[in-house]
């Protein structure tokens, strides 16, 4: 079985916003819709000041709050672990919106439905000799690592190890993206 | 961080109207029982029910975009088991079959059967307490996420279904208006009942976390707080009781049952509709959702 899934080194994030850009492009949207979206935090007092940009997408919950509210069924858990929404069912409720603790899914102004990361990345994952430019690819200074969580020799799992990377809320809703902060 | 609230002033309307709709049948169903010589008070209380729901569920619809541009998609409502909304529309639809079918007997002149009735009651309790579950099982936000908002939204319900078929009593059915005693005792109550909520509320809400704090203060000093105060708390909670209790308690009987006691009784009664809206409007509102890194003011 394939699990995908992500680490985000935030301690490398300089906050250029590369990956956002790089995904409205890939996905072909409207400035006003993202699907990553930044917490910043500044911590300490001054001289000592820790300034930390979190990107933070849809983190593909293997306990997924969306899917559970969805009336229709247009919020599922597609191959590989990836939440998607079908958007011949969304008919723009927005109860997905409202459940999702992490507030990363959009709604759509032009189509009316609800919108959010598709983990696109899995199909360059797959085909590596597609020229891409996804927010993993994007990442001008490496931060985003995708691949097979249910591979233990994966780039992806080795780094998880290594750098002690944990899902931002714990194990809130078994999230699949994984932080090193 | 700014924060766009996900549901606006629409869905407010729905809430409201769908708990007005629901107490109107339950109101009309009460009278049955202990006022069955007011029967145009329940044939009433038996228009306002489907008609207040059918707008509701309209703003629905016209909200639910994607819907309303494919309509098709309002048949995939049923698809999944585990979700609140997919139980509310069952319920909603349920219900508007009976608050249609008692509607249309009325309207043959038929009686409508008891086993009708206590259905209608029972669906009726089910659509008030579900608009509340539809908001209280979103953990993110700890202003809905608590078992308080079920019991509030119905007990807002019922008052302003109540407060509806009252009001259109005064206009049109004075004669009864007078002698629906125990309808009017009981609506008395109700906004006492919520303020008492409202008031446990705020207080647990306000202790849960950063941004239970920042819904209440949001309601109590911040953004909403005119609202909240002015229009829920004054004219929607505590005007309708100091007026009903000085009517029902302190007034010699004689103007009691005078024309100008029932306009009187007929603004507190558009008071508890102005605090039934309100209080949806602000709870929808006000609430502020957990956040993962940084807590939203």
């Amino acid at each position: 079985m394939t699990r995908y899934g992500m680490l985000i080194d935030t301690t490398n994030c300089i906050g250029c916003f590369a990956c956002r850009t790089a995904c409205q492009r890939q996905n072909g949207q409207d400035p006003e819709v993202d699907y990553i979206r930044y917490e910043e935090r500044e911590t300490g007092t001054l001289p000592f000041v820790h300034h930390e940009t979190v990107p933070l997408q849809c983190m593909h919950c293997e306990d997924a709050p969306c899917v559970h509210v969805c009336p229709t069924g247009a919020s599922y858990i597609a191959e590989g672990g990836v939440v998607k929404v079908d958007e011949s069912k969304c008919i723009g409720c927005r109860y997905c919106m409202a459940a999702c603790p992490y507030q990363v899914r959009v709604h759509n102004k032009v189509s009316g439905a609800v919108e959010k990361c598709k983990f696109c990345h899995a199909w360059v994952y797959e085909h590596p000799e597609t020229p891409s430019n996804t927010c993993v690819t994007a990442c001008v200074t490496g931060c985003r690592i995708f691949g097979d969580l249910d591979d233990p020799n994966s780039e992806l799992s080795r780094a998880i190890v290594e750098k002690n990377a944990l899902p931002i809320a714990g194990d809130l809703t078994k999230a699949k993206i994984f932080y090193v902060r | 961080m700014t924060y766009e609230p996900i549901w606006g002033p629409i869905i407010s309307w729905y809430l409201f109207l769908a708990g007005l709709g629901a107490g109107a049948f339950i109101t009309s169903a009460f009278l049955g029982w202990r006022h069955p010589e007011a029967t145009s008070m329940q044939k009433m209380g038996r228009i306002i029910a489907p008609l207040a729901v059918a707008v509701g569920l309209v703003l629905l619809m016209v909200d639910a975009e994607a819907g309303l541009h494919n309509p098709i998609r309002f048949f995939y409502l049923l698809m999944n088991p585990g979700s609140v909304m997919m139980w509310g529309v069952v319920f909603l639809g349920a219900f508007m079959v009976v608050a249609i079918a008692a509607f249309v007997l009325d309207r043959m002149k038929r009686r409508i059967p008891n086993w009708l009735e206590i259905l209608g009651v029972v669906l009726a309790v089910c659509v008030a307490v579900y608009t509340g579950a539809l908001l209280g099982v979103c953990k993110t936000y700890p202003l809905w996420n608590n078992a308080l908002l079920p019991i509030l939204f119905l007990v807002s319900a019922l008052s302003s279904g109540a407060a509806s078929v009252l009001m259109v009593a005064v206009v049109r059915h004075a004669d009864e208006f007078i002698r629906v005693g125990v309808l009017k005792k009981f609506h008395f109550c109700l906004p006492i009942i919520e303020l008492v909520l409202v008031a446990s509320l705020c207080f647990i809400t306000a202790q849960t976390n950063t941004a239970g704090w920042e819904s209440i203060m949001n309601l109590v000093s911040g953004e909403w707080a005119l609202w909240f105060w002015i229009g829920l708390v004054a004219i929607g909670l505590v005007l309708p009781t100091v007026l009903e209790t000085w009517l029902l308690f302190f007034s010699p009987k004689e103007f009691e049952e005078s024309r100008k006691a029932h306009w009187i009784s007929f603004f507190s009664d558009a008071g508890v509709l102005v605090g039934g809206f309100l209080l949806r409007f602000l709870i929808v509102a006000a609430a502020v959702p957990l956040t993962i890194v940084v807590p939203l003011v």
